[in-house]
């Protein structure tokens, strides 16, 4: 008896668009969480003077650093945007299946349309 | 606990390949979960070639064809054939349903069917149930009025029997809390929505006494708060019911009343 399988889960089970937005919204939670820490630890290397700045700077403007500021700024524009869809959920709203779609996809095409918003912003572009 | 990978008894092996003996042209490959508990082992996926000129539309039919043609071996739970009993909840092409009203020409490419996920399998395509049952019996799924003396009838106006539409129809198949990771990681705790939405079926009911005792008992961080709108359970069920609605009208309702 005790020697039963377990039924396959998570290897079988096929992915839709809810299901993919919620994943993600846990991953960019925790990738904020820690990408706010890094960022808050950088401001508080600037106070100890000009040449932190600088090695901070050097960094940020390497392929990597600004692959990581971009990833960083997604992960925000995602997590804002499927927080705000899950506080309309909260408030009972936006259950049936078709608009969980749509809401969805609005979520996931708004963070990376906003992603491109903020880089376009942040070099003066518009 | 989150656990992504399967134990060590239940990884799935390569099973036997039951070749077509028809000679037909029309052919589909369906794949289907084994075990067998007088044998024991590791389950094991069997490839069976099925005839579609002669098998009618539904998942449960191409069972029914395998099991009376091919491989008598086959065991899985089935009964009236019309989405009402929910006896044959299993989890058809990735996704959970009723294989009697799943037609197979809806899954592309091979037909994978496996029980329903993250249950003791008894045999092939049966799980073990009987947690979700006795989280059923926890909530105490009948009505409670304490007015001993009342003989006569609880009425019950037509707005406050609408309200009792989308909860009551559920046929407790299983196919929505087993497609739910939530209940997967914590379903020694958590509810899960069919159990949730029966919850909620007896708290709205204008005839029941114990609204407020029922929601106080549901109102637990494990019981009800590790449902985080994942909506698998909405996408799952087979008669077009919304769980994940329910839960978070539950919600709603610890976070508005004074329970």
């Amino acid at each position: 008896m005790e020697n039963r399988p377990l039924s396959p889960h998570i290897q079988i089970y096929k992915w839709h668009i809810s299901s993919l937005v919620s994943i993600s919204h846990r991953i960019t939670g925790i990738i904020n969480f820690f990408a706010i820490t890094v960022i808050c630890i950088w401001f508080a290397l600037m106070l100890f003077g000009e040449t932190n700045y600088q090695i901070i700077k050097f960094f940020l403007e390497t392929f990597l650093g600004k692959f990581i500021l971009i990833g960083i700024t997604w992960s925000f524009s995602f997590q804002m945007l499927s927080e705000i869809r899950h506080m309309i959920m909260d408030l009972g709203y936006g259950f049936e299946l078709q608009t969980t779609k749509i809401t969805g996809l609005l979520v996931i095409f708004g963070s990376i349309i906003m992603t491109i918003l903020i880089y376009l912003f942040g070099r003066g572009i518009i | 606990m989150v656990q992504i990978s399967l134990p060590k008894n239940s990884e799935v092996q390569k099973g036997k390949y039951f070749e077509d003996k028809t000679g037909s042209k029309n052919l589909r490959k369906v794949n289907i979960y084994r075990w067998d508990p007088s044998t024991g082992g590791s389950p094991r996926i069997d490839t069976y070639e099925v005839d579609m000129d002669n098998c009618p539309s539904k998942v449960l039919d191409i069972l029914n064809k395998i099991k009376n043609e091919i491989d008598p071996t086959l065991a899985y739970r089935r009964s009236c054939a019309h989405g009402v009993c929910g006896s044959c909840a299993m989890n058809m092409g990735g996704k959970n349903g009723l294989a009697c009203t799943t037609s197979h020409a809806e899954i592309d490419g091979d037909i994978d069917i496996y029980p329903l996920p993250h249950l003791k399998v008894k045999k092939d395509l049966i799980g073990d149930l009987d947690g979700l049952y006795k989280q059923y019996q926890s909530i105490e799924p009948w009505l409670k009025n304490n007015s001993t003396k009342q003989t006569t009838e609880i009425y019950q106006s037509k707005e406050d029997r609408a309200k009792l539409d989308g909860a009551y129809e559920c046929i407790m198949c299983a196919c929505c809390s087993t497609s739910c990771p939530s209940y997967w990681w914590n379903g020694d705790k958590y509810l899960g929505p069919a159990v949730l939405l029966q919850a909620y079926r007896w708290i709205i009911d204008s005839r029941d006494e114990e609204r407020k005792e029922r929601l106080k008992k549901v109102a637990d961080e494990l019981k009800l708060y590790r449902c985080h709108t994942i909506l698998n359970c909405t996408n799952a069920c087979p008669k077009g019911l919304n769980p994940a609605k329910a839960i978070a009208e539950i919600k709603k309702m610890l976070a508005t009343a004074n329970v």
